[in-house]
């Protein structure tokens, strides 16, 4: 995580002069995914980037500690070490940004990244994920017995009431969506977003971290993920402490990619670890 | 690679592609081929000469005659068959054009190869329903396509769809070294059907005069500079072929507070700094946005990459060393010139990449902002108000297309609607699809293409004579109608005593000649009938400033108060009748027929009072939510020289066409009988805003010159003389006034098709597309 958002007067004057023409937008969008096609090693590089995005996450309902365990496994593993080996790239100690999951399975994550002698931190989804709707009281109880489990970083669901009321709350990151949703990241609206962070930025000097999720799959949509960050943004932003990539079936595409880049076949899906 | 082997299928020569297979001649001066960016020699390219033009020409005067008289249906098919031919063959296409023009691979792969299939299969359903949308209406014939090299091969596409569509066939001459139209060509043909309807020949522009020259040649279209279109206008006076003109590349920008500044920028991208389009951009930025925009786009341009157009990640190619220098010359000038110069992206130093340049703080009336501003330059100016912007927009001599950035929509409209150009985007730009029109106004020239417009460019009115060089080659274009003859007492007066003297009937009101002179007007007996005023240069330039200060009040008349003034002067003319037909008796018409052309004339006044209610109309895009209107607006000040024949009918009817399509007049009456006219202009002065018509008797040779030649004229109709023709044709090139001239050939005016038809329409206004996109 960067410095905190040690945020600033509230001046509703700069929500009110932002103007944002959608067709124009929608254009834009389907331009980024366009007029960047990285092709070849120079692919395998940004996928490899893509990797260390991720924040590798399981929300379901019926996680227990041993997929938990798996997936901080496979978090401090993302890509097979003979196919990092090819690539020459085995010790730059290659891992996703972090895991990602529900308050309760927080202790898990922290005692499996133990075990495994790794560093990743755990991000615990809270405050009543995903709608939001519960008291306040409730929400800070659940950040601060996530925290005390060990989490250290905490996705909020903001009280969307609040935001469509106009009272505005302040973050450190701002993300798409909980990706519990019926359409959540999409190009034009993380456009929106990123072009909020950069007012912000010049304005306050503060910078605020962007992580989009939910329906990012495949290993091309992360490729155009990052353009579209680096377009928009540009190169001091793509960094894990800016921008996260929530995901969870994501990383075995980008693995399968890998295995193509380095071995010149299409990989079967046991071929590569599960997660 | 593929389109190194397609290359190789030529030997690396390529010739020209005439009727169905490669012409290479021998014994011709070649040129290379050459990659832009490396200098690599690519192939050679041999230079057509004239009788290769010649062959071409025939070769597609011979496919016109099948062609043309197909049915629709059948030219249908054939279009869709070529559309299918270039998917097959697309990459070659992309690959190709991206190596030879330097231009980012990923514009032509997914918008110049997807816009072509698209051009082919909506003007197949163009084809397909001819018969029933274009009656009336029948193919020129061989139409001359000159491209510059700095045009793509979907400029060529743009014009050869309809032109085939609608049964013409096609000569196209490219500049040397550009293989993707003769690989369209290639293709077309090996569709083996209609050999010859597509003949794609390369040579110098300097060919172009011997394309128009050839008989058969009915049209030529240009792209390319304004100058160049400026010499050929004038070289091809007089000549068989008519000509269409689609001249300059630059664009305009007006960014507006009210605007999602982040977008508009993404707006300047595309207009000036992708492989989007030719020409660079003039942007106008509302001064209380003024830092905010540059700093944002300052940043985005340090984001832009340049490098070969190959490469799958760039946003700019490079254009040759051509492109380079021009722009290299210009941001010198300009900065030699105070302006502020700013560069970025990531793009190689070395010649011929350029880097995205932003250019601010040029004088108002450096010579740098005055002239055409190339690619990719993009010159920034502040402006303090819509008006200001709109005044400073249209204070330059190009219109082309420019695009409006504004939230508010009554803002954005009431720039849309005043900017004149012949294409405005409201918060996008450089949209484009087969079903809009896309022209232009001005120096930009008035050839249309896409839409309806751009179907008209390459027919006629069934039954119109094929038009055939009435050149004169000793016309002194120096001297004619530069000096009045002069008017002497010629004997006595004698018979009934003459009508008083008639004066000019200029703002609203008759005034006195400025040479103080008056031309007798004789009858058919040869017996004196009238005085009228004998203009000249001073009184022209009095009706034309008269006709420019009625023209804002008359364009915004809403089209029924334009419809029921006509109907007014209609009325008045019929009450007028038996004073008109006996003017027009002592001419030698017979009373019946005098009295018919009264009846006619008041007719027409009022069929186009009907007509200017329908103006214009909505279009829908398939792939644009929201609409785009297809507006017709006047020309302006429209100078018409009548012809002698039909004295009254003539003027009522090209009056009429003119006035309902929101133009304001200066117009010279017939020569041989001028008294009708004015006798109408009594009414005018009672019914018509003062200076909307201005009627100017007096030599018609030198009244012609004068308003030909007149920079603030901005259409001229011309009936008279074969030379007086060819004079107009030749002094139009001053400010590239769109011209219709009848070359010396009376027109049969009685008859609704010449008198009335659609033609007269088309000729009296001009269109603009306003595109509307729309969403929350």
């Amino acid at each position: 995580m960067s410095a905190r958002n040690l945020g600033t007067e509230l001046d509703l004057s700069w929500i009110s002069k932002i103007q944002v023409n959608q067709p124009a937008v929608l254009r834009r969008a389907e331009q980024i995914q366009a007029r960047r096609m990285v092709k070849k090693e120079w692919q395998a590089a940004w996928l490899l980037k893509a990797v260390t995005f991720i924040d590798l996450t399981t929300l379901s309902g019926d996680d227990t500690s041993s997929n938990v365990q798996r997936l901080c496994y496979k978090a401090k593993y993302p890509i097979r070490e003979d196919l990092l080996k090819a690539l020459n790239v085995h010790d730059k100690g290659l891992t996703t940004a972090a895991v990602c999951v529900y308050p309760a399975r927080v202790c898990d994550a922290v005692k499996a990244l133990k075990a495994a002698g790794s560093t990743i931190p755990v991000a615990s989804v809270a405050t009543g994920f995903p709608a939001g709707q519960t008291h306040l009281k409730t929400r800070l109880e659940e950040i601060r017995l996530a925290v005390e489990d060990g989490a250290t970083e905490i996705d909020v669901v903001i009280n969307r009431t609040l935001v469509l009321t106009g009272q505005w709350e302040g973050s450190d990151f701002i993300k798409t969506s909980t990706g519990k949703e019926a359409v959540n990241a999409t190009f034009p609206v993380a456009i929106v977003m990123l072009r909020a962070i950069r007012d912000f930025f010049w304005k306050t000097g503060n910078k605020i971290g962007f992580k989009p999720a939910g329906g990012i799959r495949s290993a091309k949509d992360s490729l155009a993920w990052l353009s579209l960050i680096k377009e928009e943004l540009g190169d001091e932003w793509l960094t894990p402490e800016l921008f996260r990539i929530g995901a969870s079936t994501l990383l075995s595409d980008i693995e399968r990619q890998i295995y193509h880049h380095v071995t010149g076949r299409y990989a079967a899906y046991h071929d590569l670890p599960m997660s | 690679m593929v389109n190194m082997a397609w290359l190789d299928t030529q030997d690396r020569h390529l010739g020209h592609y005439v009727n169905g297979k490669w012409l290479k001649p021998e014994h011709r001066n070649s040129v290379p081929c050459r990659d832009p960016i490396t200098g690599e020699n690519l192939a050679s390219c041999p230079q057509a000469q004239a009788e290769d033009v010649a062959a071409a020409v025939e070769a597609a005067r011979t496919a016109w005659e099948n062609w043309s008289g197909l049915p629709g249906a059948s030219r249908a098919q054939y279009l869709t068959r070529l559309a299918k031919m270039i998917q097959k063959h697309q990459r070659l296409l992309w690959t190709l054009e991206s190596l030879v023009t330097g231009r980012a691979v990923q514009e032509v792969r997914d918008r110049d190869i997807p816009l072509a299939q698209q051009l082919l299969q909506c003007h197949a359903v163009q084809a397909y329903t001819q018969e029933e949308t274009l009656a009336g209406w029948e193919p020129m014939g061989v139409i001359g396509l000159i491209l510059s090299p700095t045009f793509s091969f979907l400029e060529m596409m743009w014009r050869i769809c309809p032109a085939l569509a609608v049964g013409c066939t096609v000569v196209v001459l490219v500049p040397p070294g550009s293989p993707t139209p003769l690989l369209l060509a290639q293709l077309a043909g090996e569709l083996g059907s209609f050999p010859g309807i597509l003949n794609v020949i390369n040579g110098p522009a300097s060919l172009g005069p011997i394309l128009a020259s050839q008989p058969g040649v009915q049209k030529v279209t240009f792209c390319g500079a304004v100058e160049e279109g400026r010499v050929l206008r004038r070289t091809l006076a007089g000549q068989g072929a008519e000509l269409g003109l689609a001249l300059g590349a630059e664009s305009l920008l007006v960014l507006t507070e009210a605007a999602d500044v982040d977008s508009a920028v993404e707006g300047v991208v595309d207009a000036a700094w992708s492989d989007r389009s030719a020409g660079g951009l003039r942007l106008l930025i509302q001064e209380s946005v003024w830092d905010e925009t540059m700093r944002r786009l300052q940043e985005r341009m340090a984001r832009l990459r340049g490098g070969r157009g190959l490469d799958g990640a760039v946003d700019m190619g490079a254009r040759g060393a051509a492109a380079h220098d021009l722009a290299q010359r210009y941001v010198r000038e300009a900065q030699s010139q105070g302006a502020q110069v700013f560069q970025a992206g990531d793009v190689p130093s070395v010649s011929p990449f350029f880097p995205p340049t932003l250019v601010s703080d040029l004088p108002p009336a450096s010579p740098c902002t005055q002239a055409e501003v190339p690619w990719p330059v993009v010159v920034a100016s502040p402006y303090r108000t819509a008006k200001e912007a709109l005044a400073m927009a249209n204070g330059t001599p190009r219109g082309g297309s420019a695009s409006v950035w504004s939230e508010r929509l009554g803002q954005a409209l009431e720039l849309g609607y005043g900017l004149r150009v012949g294409t405005v985007w409201i918060n996008a730009h450089g949209l484009r699809h087969p079903e809009v029109p896309t022209g232009g106004c001005k120096e930009s020239g008035s050839s249309w293409h896409g839409g309806p417009d751009g179907l008209y460019e390459y027919l006629r009115p069934s039954g119109t004579p094929a038009r055939l060089p009435s050149l004169s080659e000793n016309l002194n274009y120096d001297t004619f109608g530069l000096a009045v003859p002069l008017t002497l007492p010629s004997g006595p007066e004698i018979g009934p005593s003459p009508a008083a003297p008639y004066g000019l009937f200029i703002g609203g009101r008759f005034q006195a000649p400025g040479a103080r002179s008056s031309r007798c007007i004789q009858d058919s007996k040869g017996n004196l009938h009238a005085y009228v005023a004998e203009g000249g240069a001073k009184d022209i330039r009095g009706a034309v400033e008269a006709a420019h200060q009625a023209a804002p009040g008359w364009v915004s008349q809403p089209p029924g108060a334009r419809a029921s003034l006509l109907w007014a002067l209609a009325s008045a003319l019929e009450r007028r009748e038996s004073a008109l037909a006996s003017a027009l008796e002592r001419h030698g018409v017979e009373l019946k027929t005098a009295k018919v052309e009264v009846e006619l004339s008041a007719k027409r006044l009022r069929a186009w009072g009907a007509r200017a209610q329908a103006q214009g109309h909505l279009l829908q895009v398939a792939e644009l939510r929201g609409p785009v209107l297809r507006l017709r607006e006047p020309l302006g000040v429209l100078a018409i020289v009548c012809p002698d024949e039909w004295p009254l009918l003539a003027f009522a009817s090209l009056l009429a066409a003119a006035l309902a399509h929101g133009n304001t007049v200066v117009l010279v009456p017939s020569g041989v009988c001028p008294i009708p006219a004015l006798e109408v202009c009594q009414d005018m002065a009672t019914l018509l805003p003062a200076g909307l018509v201005n009627v100017v008797t007096g030599d018609r040779d030198h009244l012609t010159r004068c308003l030909a030649l007149h920079q603030d004229v901005q259409a001229l109709w011309y009936f008279g003389s074969a030379q007086g023709s060819q004079f107009v044709e030749w002094a139009s090139a001053g400010n590239l006034k769109p011209v219709w001239v009848n070359r010396g050939r009376p027109r049969a005016w009685d008859q609704e098709a010449q008198g009335a038809g659609p033609e007269l329409g088309l000729r009296a206004a001009r269109t603009k597309a306003l595109w509307l996109p729309m969403g929350d």
